[in-house]
């Protein structure tokens, strides 16, 4: 009988893992269809060929248009491991394109990942992970992690997962907490992330600190800072080597001393030193963030004395080649210069 | 083939048969079942069937009566295979009866003997009711592979003619292999080059979104340190106005008291001398002497004056009443003496009349001591009304 294979040796380079790929427009809703059948291999080979595919953005589009998001859906409660593995892999692949994201955002695809936070494969995981932080890079990213209800499960998670996909939380966490913080405060979020800050990985460090800068621009995140005695703590990362770890915790600082009490507590905490040196330094990337905060602290009386001393670091800070950080000098100097 | 005759669709009106409808023969059955379509468009001449041969006409004596078939409920089918039963059984007997007549038959055996069936062929044969029956199968072999086509090896002919190539001689290996290796590398290279692009491109975004987030970072925490600054500011200010008006309002307070009391001790102030005034007025104070004096010397002092004068003019009255019986009498002397008399009466009443006021007179002298003579006042009172109503009488 004729068949379509000339010989019984396959061609040398062929992988047995993936699926045959049909000729041009004909591949993607091929795949589709095998996707789903229901032998396991096929499912399995066309997931394959298709997280090969997936790199091309034109492709997404098409795969996007195909409605390829409903099958990948009902796959991700699939029982075979591997099947799951590849199809978080293909999405996370998706979610790196912006017509990706969208897709994903509009399809509901983040409350089915929601089932996959205890998947016992770290792949899986990691890869879930990495869409929820893609994801939340957007707003409306931001906010469907947000309506799903993901922050109390993603707080609880980062006291026990990996290091790697820890690091990928705190970033989800600092973009969708940008936009609200209760639920978070309401899972203990500030607790956790003052465990973080002693964290040896400089990554996670930084990271948790950024989630507290984004915590604290909140008002009641400010309270809830204040109240944890989360401000000694940064306040000793401000002598960390790491250029990011200053940067975020000077962040961080400049968002908590607004409130009276986080100001009297970074009084207490002899703040003014650590903040100065990071000012002074020409290259650092914390200056506007140190500016900043030394400012808040300058509203205070006591700290208006002290700060009276150093003007001169100030006025060489008018010298920075970043506009951003020649007009908070300026600032800076009004309000030191402040008389009653 | 019956001569068709046309049906006689009219009955006689006046015939005597009482039929509901008309005798009439019915067309054969056909043998093929007609095709409906067929039937409704060719109504050819309706042939008439033999109705010798026709099977549904009862044959036989109509005139003895055979007891119907035992009808049950629903027994058409059974009447149908009754009756196909009985013809069939018909026919058998009618076709043994035909048979037998047509073969001759052996002859009876003799007796002592007995025809027996026997076999002559070369064979024997089984004779039996039953048929005997062998199954056979076959089976096609399941759907097999094509085998692969095996190698095909055309068998040698013609001459064999050998070439050799010597190196050099074909093509410059170097020179051919460049253009190939150069698409081949170019093109790793350009795949690469897009995907090392991509990813600079994502690492370029996701630092220009850093800086972005940095810039806003630091701009929401100016915005929140002012916001800061004037919440303090505007509670500030909004305890000193609270503290302002409260002084504003002590103030008033103070003044209004200050008015008020003002204002009461002056009306106050009159208070004590209009009470005292009115008190006074109304006599609540007085002095016991002058009060003594008003309430019972006056009183006293007024009846005994007017005693006094009441007496004076009792004394007066008296005078009156003597002058005038005096005049009297003088008159009715004097009116029946001689006219001389009557220059005394004028004499007299001039006297009278002097000495009246001369009374008068003296009793106004008398009444100055008003303390010592008592008695006169009294008359002298009662004069003076006398001595008007005397000298008017005179007038």
């Amino acid at each position: 009988m004729a068949q379509p294979r000339i010989s019984a040796y396959l061609p040398p380079d062929i992988d047995p893992t993936k699926a045959a790929l049909a000729f041009g427009r004909r591949a993607l809703p091929k795949l589709n269809e095998e996707l789903q059948s229901p032998e396991l291999l096929t499912q399995q080979r066309a997931l394959m060929a298709l997280c090969d595919l997936v790199h091309d953005p034109e492709k997404v589009y098409q795969a996007i248009a195909l409605g390829f998001l409903d099958s990948l859906k009902t796959l991700l409660v699939h029982q075979d491991q591997t099947v799951r593995q590849k199809t978080t892999e293909v999405l996370s692949i998706m979610a790196l394109h912006s017509i990706g994201r969208e897709g994903l955002i509009r399809s509901g695809v983040i409350s089915a990942l929601t089932g996959l936070l205890d998947d016992p494969v770290d792949v899986s995981r990691k890869n879930t992970h990495q869409i929820f932080d893609m994801l939340a890079k957007l707003p409306e990213g931001a906010g469907g992690v947000l309506q799903a209800g993901l922050i109390p499960p993603l707080v609880l998670k980062l006291k026990t997962e990996l290091d790697e996909i820890q690091e990928l939380i705190l970033g989800t966490l600092s973009n969708c907490l940008r936009v609200e913080v209760s639920e978070a405060l309401a899972a203990g979020a500030v607790t956790v992330l003052k465990e973080k800050l002693s964290h040896p990985s400089t990554a996670i460090r930084s990271k948790a600190a950024w989630v507290l800068l984004e915590i604290s621009s909140h008002a009641e995140g400010k309270i809830a800072v204040c109240k944890e005695e989360v401000i000694p703590v940064l306040l000793s990362l401000l002598e960390d080597t790491q250029p990011e770890v200053q940067v975020s915790s000077t962040g961080a600082l400049m968002f908590a001393l607004v409130t009276p009490q986080g100001r009297s507590s970074a009084m207490g905490a002899e703040a003014i030193p650590a903040l100065l040196t990071l000012v002074a330094e020409e290259t650092s990337k914390a200056r506007l963030n140190a500016i900043k905060a030394l400012t808040l602290l300058a509203e205070l009386p006591e700290g208006r004395q002290t700060l009276l001393d150093h003007r001169d670091t100030f006025q060489r800070c008018l010298d920075d080649p970043s506009e951003a950080v020649q007009r908070a000098a300026e600032i800076a100097i009004t309000v030191i210069d402040w008389k009653p | 083939v019956v001569p068709v005759r046309a049906p006689e669709l009219t009955a006689p009106a006046d015939g005597p048969y009482s039929f509901s409808s008309q005798p009439r023969s019915l067309p054969p059955r056909p043998k093929y079942r007609q095709q409906s379509n067929a039937a409704e468009t060719e109504k050819g001449p309706v042939r008439y069937g033999n109705i010798m041969i026709d099977p549904r006409v009862v044959r036989g004596n109509v005139l003895s009566v055979r007891p119907p078939p035992p009808q049950v409920l629903g027994t058409e089918p059974h009447t149908l295979e009754v009756k196909r039963q009985r013809r069939a059984q018909k026919q058998i007997l009618a076709r043994k009866f035909t048979r037998e007549q047509d073969q001759p038959g052996t002859p009876e055996p003799v007796e002592g003997r007995e025809h027996v069936h026997v076999q002559t062929e070369l064979y024997l044969e089984e004779i039996s009711d039953r048929i005997i029956e062998v199954d056979g199968e076959c089976q096609t072999d399941e759907f097999l592979d094509r085998p692969p086509t095996p190698l095909f090896i055309p068998a040698k002919s013609g001459k064999d003619v050998a070439t050799q190539i010597k190196e050099g001689e074909l093509f410059d290996f170097d020179i051919e292999v460049k253009p190939i290796l150069e698409v081949l590398v170019g093109k790793t290279v350009e795949q690469a080059l897009l995907e090392v692009m991509e990813e600079e491109e994502l690492a370029q975004l996701w630092s220009h979104q850093r800086a972005f987030a940095e810039l806003r970072n630091a701009e929401f925490a100016e915005l929140q340190r002012l916001e800061e600054q004037d919440r303090r500011i505007r509670e500030e200010k909004e305890r000193r106005r609270l503290e302002h008006l409260e002084k504003l309002r002590k103030q008033k307070e103070t003044a209004e008291k200050i008015a008020a009391r003002a204002f009461a001790q002056r009306y106050l102030a009159d208070l004590i001398p209009s009470v005292f005034n009115n008190l006074h007025d109304s006599g609540f104070f007085y002095d016991p002497i002058e009060r003594d004096i008003e309430t019972e010397f006056l009183p006293w002092l007024m009846s005994e004056v007017e005693e006094t004068l009441q007496k004076k003019v009792l004394g007066r009255t008296m005078l009156d009443s003597l002058i005038r019986m005096v005049v009297e009498k003088r008159l009715d002397e004097f009116s029946h003496p001689p006219p001389s008399a009557q220059t005394k009466a004028p004499a007299e009443e001039p006297g009278a009349a002097d000495a009246a006021p001369k009374v008068s007179g003296e009793a106004d002298a008398a009444d100055q001591p008003v303390a010592e003579k008592e008695e006169t006042d009294q008359p002298v009172a009662e004069e003076e009304p006398s001595d008007s109503t005397s000298s008017q009488l005179e007038e």
